[in-house]
């Protein structure tokens, strides 16, 4: 048997591959019209994208009835949220587009200084790359704002995204002591953010300064803060020039520490003073489209860490642990998201008889939660039983206690195994969020049948708000898939 | 570490387990057709909304005229009316109300496990509700009766001309049963097709997914005007109605000092109206009929139902009395010489003498 090998001896330097670019006329002779079926599916599908093309075109630009949509988009928006309070949403937006600037502003120097000492170049999304990421949601955005009537909400939205970026290049000019306090202070103004729309009772004040003063007290702790007050601060301007010693740092340190402190706490009653004590507002009032969002948000935030805990007490070696794991996930698994909405809205009320129930919202998100927790926790089981049981040996080999085992080697291969389905999840867990409507909350898809209960748009329009509202849902839904599939690459999973 | 994380576990795995044991019961009283209400307040229900600073009444939010969210997010019509006007008697501000829209379905349940106090959402009051479900029906503040649509160029005009037709109804109403009811007594078979709510009835009916609709005549009204409204062919609401729906106002059973309350507030509309006072003229009322100044409050009269003395001039000035709060609505149709007229025109509209 003779096999014919390349020789390497007589052609020494291999030729390329050849040059597959082809002018687009002979690439579409190539793959659309090399032969006559070939080019008969394609003039068909031509012909027809063409039509369907120009019949949605003329129906989203010509015969549709936007009006229905244009006249409701606050109903839409926030559906019940009172008109006159509603610059509590525009200030919570400001609030949180500088958290979220902070926040992503001091991420980026932390990156950047983990690359300068590695080496390694750290990946900066350019503007045009974060548009072509987000491009659903700036497509609905700029929808939704070309449905406004006033030129208001356009400027707000531009506004908003400045200050956003404004914040954010201004955090990264910060020095490296000043990384601690953005954080803290990013958590702040993004909790107050939602104090400002949440109507805050008697006590809100107390818990947020009770927080804020124990960040604050950790603050003027770090030596870090009390060096750079010493030698920037204080010894410029104090008559004595000479060196701290360490008992005077400390005792420096301490009143630092009590001012903070009381700072902190006369900080948060200002801000509580100047959101209103005793407004209209509360969770209640929260609805359309923004109750989806928040509710959809904080249910896949607080069910991911629950079903950590659900997925790794499931696999525990304490029987008590485990039973009781197991009865959760198999017990809000088997009942439908229904039941649990009445349970919560309703029958809570029988068995706790309390002074001040929760509110409605604060149900709703919590049976939102835990019917999610359960489905998540299976999902990532499943990721944990797919780690080799040599890694977990390997780890014991190397002297790592359980928790370590697990938060250092078994979790990250299992979650960044689960990401798609768990995704999937977290997207079918968005669009359950409109069966709220059963227990009469107002959310988004709601908020468009009742625009259906109007005189006006009984029967009329009935297809573009329900048009409207499949795009939003899907504008969304869409930016999770992508950013799934975006970290899914970034943790090279799918190279394996 | 590994002893301290064990710990913790045992203490979420307590939390859970108290969740369970929450969740569990909470299923076994979904079964019940009749919710215990004794583990609610049932007393007191006054001085605990005085304490809240607000009332809850239960209603709707899809039915223009009687209760929908507008366009502003602000609740209107003729139910969300009654329901301003006790929160006018008992804290002098029809605004001081707080609007819990329920489905047909749940209803009772909410009203009973204590979401609501008070319920104006197009209820008929029937006996086996009366009896069962834990209400108390009081003034009745609309007289209705079901009745069928059709569309005007099919020619039905009799029930038995719909053999055999697809009807649209909506469910857990007793307008199924109704309807179930009264075909099944005169022998005429049909179809029903339900529906959650008239938002997809009303379309599908106009689609052609059934040759009539069904639902109390004062909702027929509306869609009538608004099929037409819109252009839609020309509708036909049969004249014989197959039954009577009494709609008005629902609290919980066991408080007599709160239904008594709600009831007179709701009473006040139609005394007023009787008096001849409307919300422009009861402040400057300077007349000297000793029964519509015992209704003022003149002179300190104070029948004792735990209201102030003066709640009727509040209700009627911030709500306007039940002539003017039925006009407001155009949907609800026209109220001279309709069953719902005062009884001295010939209606049902009669309250006890306020002395």
């Amino acid at each position: 048997m003779t096999a014919t090998l390349p020789n390497y001896e007589t052609n020494p330097q291999p030729s390329l591959p050849p040059n597959m670019k082809l002018s687009p006329i002979a690439w579409a002779r190539k793959n659309l019209f090399n032969n006559w079926y070939n080019s008969l599916v394609t003039i068909i599908v031509v012909v027809v994208g063409a039509i369907l093309v120009f019949y949605s075109g003329r129906y989203i630009f010509v015969t549709g009835q936007w009006e229905a949509v244009r006249k409701n988009l606050t109903l839409l928006m926030v559906g019940i949220f009172p008109r006159n309070e509603q610059w509590r949403l525009v200030v919570q937006m400001y609030l949180m587009a500088s958290a979220l600037g902070l926040a992503w502003g001091t991420a980026t120097a932390r990156s950047q200084d983990r690359a300068a000492e590695t080496g390694i170049a750290a990946h900066r999304p350019t503007p045009l790359d974060l548009m072509r990421r987000y491009w659903t949601i700036l497509l609905l955005l700029v929808v939704i704002l070309a449905l406004t009537q006033t030129i208001w909400p356009t400027l707000f939205t531009l506004s908003t995204l400045a200050v956003g970026l404004g914040v954010r290049s201004a955090a990264m000019r910060l020095p490296l002591s000043a990384r601690q306090p953005c954080w803290y202070a990013s958590a702040f103004m993004a909790i107050l953010s939602f104090q400002v729309v949440s109507g805050t009772d008697g006590n809100a004040w107390w818990w947020t300064s009770a927080l804020v003063s124990l960040a604050a007290f950790h603050l003027a702790g770090t030596k870090d803060f009390t060096k750079y007050l010493d030698s920037e601060i204080i010894r410029p301007f104090s008559r004595h020039k000479r060196l701290a010693t360490a008992k005077d740092l400390i005792r420096f340190k301490q009143l630092t520490q009590i001012v903070s402190v009381i700072a902190a706490v006369i900080v948060v009653r200002i801000a509580y003073w100047l959101i209103g004590e005793t407004s209209q507002v509360s969770w209640d009032n929260w609805s359309g489209l923004y109750l989806t969002l928040v509710a959809s948000i904080a249910a896949i935030t607080l069910s991911f860490p629950l079903a950590l805990l659900l997925a790794v007490g499931r696999r525990s070696s304490l029987p008590v642990v485990r039973w009781l794991c197991v009865s959760y996930i198999e017990l809000f698994r088997g009942v439908p998201f229904i039941a649990l909405l009445f349970v919560a809205k309703i029958f809570i009320d029988f068995f706790l008889d309390v002074e001040t129930p929760l509110s409605l919202m604060t149900r709703t998100i919590i049976a939102f939660t835990i019917f999610s927790s359960a489905y998540v926790a299976e999902v990532v089981r499943g990721g944990l039983q797919a780690v080799p049981k040599g890694q977990i040996e390997a780890g014991q080999a190397l002297g790592l206690q359980p928790p370590g085992i697990m938060r250092l080697i078994v979790l990250p291969q299992a979650l960044s195994a689960v990401i798609p389905a768990m995704v999937g999840q977290f997207i079918s867990l968005f669009k359950d969020s409109s069966l709220f409507a059963i227990i009469s909350v107002v959310e988004f898809y709601r908020a468009r049948e009742l625009i259906h209960s109007q005189q006006e748009f009984t029967t009329t329009a009935i297809s573009e708000t329900l048009v409207f509202v499949a795009f939003a849902y899907w504008a969304l839904s869409y930016t999770m898939s992508k950013e799934s599939q975006r970290l899914e690459r970034h943790l090279g999973v799918g190279e394996r | 570490m590994h002893k301290s994380s064990g710990r913790l576990l045992a203490l979420l795995g307590l939390v859970l387990t108290f969740s369970l044991i929450a969740v569990a019961c909470g299923n076994d009283d979904d079964n019940d057709a009749t919710p215990t209400t004794d583990l609610v307040q049932n007393e007191g229900t006054l001085q605990a909304v005085k304490d809240r600073g607000h009332v809850l009444c239960g209603s709707r939010d899809d039915v223009p005229g009687f209760a929908l969210l507008n366009e502003n997010g602000q609740y209107e019509g003729f139910d969300i009316d009654m329901c301003r006007a006790v929160a006018a008697a008992v804290f002098g501000d029809a605004d001081a109300v707080e609007i819990v829209p329920v489905t047909s379905a749940e209803r009772f349940t909410a009203l009973a496990s204590g979401q609501f106090e008070v319920m104006n959402r197009n209820t008929t009051w029937t006996a086996t509700r009366d009896g069962t479900e834990g209400a108390n029906f009081l003034f009745t503040t609309y007289y209705d009766g079901q009745g069928l649509m059709v569309p005007a160029s099919t020619g039905f005009t009799t029930l038995n001309d719909l053999a055999d037709a697809n009807i649209c109804v909506s469910t857990g109403t007793t307008t199924e049963l109704n309807l179930t009811a009264v075909f099944a007594a005169r022998g005429i078979p049909f179809n029903p097709v339900t529906f959650e709510g008239f938002d997809t009835l009303v379309p599908a009916y106009e689609e052609g997914q059934c040759e009539a609709m069904t639902a109390d005549s004062s909702v027929l009204g509306v869609f009538k005007y608004e099929i037409e409204q819109d252009g839609g062919p020309d509708q036909h609401i049969m004249a014989e109605l197959i039954s009577k729906e009494p709609l008005g106002t629902v609290v919980r059973d066991g408080d007599t000092e709160w239904a008594q309350v709600v009831n007179w507030a709701t009473m006040a509309t139609v005394q007023a109206w009787e008096f001849g006072l409307d919300s422009s003229n009861i402040a400057s009322y300077n007349g000297s009929d000793p029964n519509i100044l015992n209704f003022l409050g003149r002179d300190g009269f104070d029948p004792g139902l735990g209201l102030p003395s003066d709640f009727a001039i509040h209700v009627v000035q911030q709500v306007g009395n039940y002539e003017e709060i039925f006009n407001r609505y155009p949907q609800l149709g026209v109220l001279e010489g309709s069953v719902n007229d005062l009884w001295s025109n010939g209606g049902l509209m009669y309250v006890p003498p306020y002395r």
